[in-house]
């Protein structure tokens, strides 16, 4: 499912190039949830960004859902992503002029279609996560849980294999968060799903089949 | 779900600033429709009015413009009088024996029926034998002509001389004024005034002076007469007419001593004219229209009146399309302004949305984020330009037809030509589309700025 190889990802500052992110060797396979842990500036959301080809590595090889987007150009990335990988951020990144059943259709939008079963498919998953009767609420009507839910099934629209979480429950209560990433992760389950989630909390990591601590793979390059 | 319902949705909750372009633009269409209107109509209504060798023959000091417009389009007041004395020369081919018409009937004006101000034509019944529209004579709807012919007009013009010289003699028992004949109370009316005053063959309408809460308004209820014909519609100003015998207007209480045209011999003043004989032939007329036989008549009919002291001929076909140059150039002047209302318009779209990108970065890296390529944010854009100015230019094309239809009638009395709101011309469709094609410019250069918003710094940002 994933494998990177010699990745690294440089920012300049200054006449400076910093290394944000560097991946000697990482394997995931189909179905693992694995859990991304670092200190803050490890790297841990540009490796989900390259993860995502949002963002393109300057070196090494990135293979994601059977396509090596550091060979891909931008356009064919974000084909990619809309296709084969779900995203749930920490805050959520839901539009506020759209109801919960439209931010959801967005994601099948830019995804496999919002056509007339990407409609049915969002509203089952919104039904699936207790959110039934708001499907024609907007975000500011909705309370941290049921914008996160909205959030995962948007990311489940399209029925990916990947699925990245950027500190899903950083935003939230402990109890309420728990309860959406452990329905996440049920959900991801159920459909063999590959999750891959970056956290610096060490609880939610534990949560996960497999914890992977970004320093690590920085020093084994 | 589609791309457009993200521009629409957009533009929703921008609703105040959505309003506001949105109105530059429906001010730019109506103008621009408005204009294009006015010009198309009035152009079809006066070309449509000329044609054959058809001239107007009128009083030497008016200019030739004012002549053909008032005799043959019903604008403005007639502009003055000159004596009958030319029709009898043109009819018995006086004026030029080579240069032989094929009628001349005299015309008088300055009188109208209601407040709409149906323009009076007092005429022979000639009008409605010989006279011809679009080389056809007129038609009758229902009923049919007045009869009063020229030896009618003739015969009255010698009795109202004989009964003026009288007067100006100081006769002790001047001959008596001529009175109306019951058979010369009779009118035709256009289908328009048929149709506006609820007329029909056998109503009665009344003549009246001057305008409507003008000075000088008065009616002549001792002249009232019964409507005998409407004529069929011409889409002309004839529909807008009303004609009368000229009998009936030289008869009419007040226009006793106006009728006659004096010279003012050198060295007497106007009180020393009105104690001058008068003729038949110094009847005041306003107009004669005349057609000349062919086309070397017509040049004839120019030559001869060219040295002539009392009245001049007016051709509507050069006068007509010089006119309606003018207006051309108006038109252009104004049509080049809404443009740059519109330019401006579309100024406002870009700026409208320009300054929104800052606060949508967010929103777009978002959607790119869910797999949205540039293009498809390009399209987002600018589908909110283009939708904004397909709803302003929809918006503008309804006020101008609603414009035309509340100003229909004030625009027929000020210039004769009538506005038909109802009907809808392919132009429009295309300025509907090149108002949003160019509002849809307008929004590209938003649009490149959205499309290449950077997604993993904007994702980053906590708002």
């Amino acid at each position: 499912m994933i494998r990177l190889r010699d990745v690294q990802k440089c920012y300049p500052l200054g006449e400076r190039q910093v290394i944000a992110c560097e991946v000697a060797q990482l394997e995931i396979a189909d179905g693992e949830q694995v859990a991304l842990i670092g200190r803050s500036g490890t790297g841990k959301t540009t490796l989900l960004h390259i993860l995502a080809g949002i963002l393109r590595p300057d070196r090494g090889e990135v293979e994601v859902a059977g396509a090596r987007l550091d060979r891909l150009g931008e356009s064919a990335r974000d084909r990619h992503r809309g296709r084969h990988i779900g995203m749930v951020y920490q805050t959520f990144n839901l539009l506020q002029p759209f109801t919960a059943l439209e931010n959801v259709l967005l994601g099948a939008l830019f995804g496999r279609g919002a056509g007339h079963a990407a409609r049915e498919r969002a509203e089952t998953l919104l039904q699936q996560v207790g959110l039934g009767e708001r499907l024609h609420h907007r975000p500011n009507e909705l309370s941290v849980g049921q914008v996160q839910r909205v959030a995962i099934c948007r990311a489940l629209v399209n029925d990916p294999e990947l699925i990245l979480m950027d500190e899903p429950l950083g935003n939230q209560d402990r109890a309420t968060g728990e309860q959406v990433l452990d329905l996440l992760l049920q959900m991801a389950a159920q459909d063999g799903k590959t999750v891959v989630m970056v956290t610096h909390d060490p609880a939610s990591a534990a949560r996960m089949q497999r914890t992977v601590d970004l320093a690590t793979l920085r020093s084994s390059a | 779900m589609r791309l457009w319902s993200i521009s629409l949705r957009n533009l929703r909750v921008r609703m105040v600033a959505t309003v506001l372009t949105t109105a530059s633009i429906v001010v730019a269409t109506a103008l621009y429709a408005a204009i294009l209107v006015m010009a198309e109509q009035t152009e079809q209504r006066y070309k449509g009015s000329i044609g054959g060798y058809q001239a107007v023959v009128g009083p030497k000091d008016a200019s030739q413009l004012e002549l053909v417009l008032n005799t043959i389009f019903n604008v403005g007041d007639a502009p003055g009088l000159f004596p009958l004395q030319v029709a009898i020369e043109l009819r018995e081919g006086k004026v030029s024996r080579r240069g032989q018409v094929r009628y001349a009937i005299p015309q008088a004006r300055g009188d109208s029926v209601s407040r709409h101000n149906f323009p009076v034509v007092a005429t022979l019944d000639e009008m409605f034998s010989r006279y011809e529209w679009q080389q056809a004579p007129l038609s009758f709807a229902a009923g049919g002509p007045f009869r009063f012919g020229f030896d009618d007009l003739m015969a009255l013009a010698e009795a109202l001389a004989a009964h003026e010289n009288g007067l100006r003699t100081g006769e002790a028992t001047p001959p008596p004024r001529p009175l109306m004949r019951p058979e010369w109370r009779q009118a035709v009316i256009g289908s328009r005034v048929a149709r506006t005053l609820g007329l029909s063959v056998g109503s009665s309408i009344t003549p009246v002076h001057g305008k409507m809460g003008e000075f000088g308004y008065h009616e002549h209820p001792e002249a009232a007469c019964e409507v005998t014909g409407v004529l069929a519609p011409t889409n002309s100003p004839i529909d807008t007419t009303i004609f009368l015998p000229l009998g009936v207007h030289l008869l009419i209480g007040g226009h006793e001593g106006g009728v006659f045209v004096v010279e003012i011999p050198p060295g007497k003043n106007p009180d020393d004219a009105r104690k001058l004989p008068v003729s038949a032939a110094r009847i005041g007329i306003t107009a004669i229209v005349v057609d000349p036989k062919d086309h070397l008549g017509a040049r004839i009919l120019r030559t001869e009146f060219g040295t002539r002291p009392d009245a001049q001929v007016a051709w509507p076909q050069d006068v007509v399309p010089k006119f309606l140059r003018d207006i051309g150039n108006a038109a252009d002047v104004l049509t080049v302004i809404a443009w740059l209302v519109l330019l401006v318009a579309s100024v406002s779209i870009t700026v409208a949305i320009y300054n929104t990108m800052n606060e949508r970065r967010r929103e777009i890296a978002i959607m790119r984020s869910l797999g949205a390529r540039r293009l498809q944010i390009l399209v987002v854009i600018t589908g909110e330009a283009a939708l904004l100015s397909l709803f302003g230019a929809l918006l503008g094309l309804c006020v101008c037809h609603l414009a035309a239809w509340l100003l229909r009638a004030t625009v027929e009395d000020m210039t004769g030509v009538y506005l038909d709101w109802l009907q809808f011309r392919w132009w429009e469709l295309w300025l509907l589309l090149g108002v949003t094609g160019v509002g849809a410019g307008a929004g590209l250069l938003p649009a490149v700025k959205g499309s290449m918003t950077q997604v993993a710094d904007n994702l980053a940002q906590n708002y």
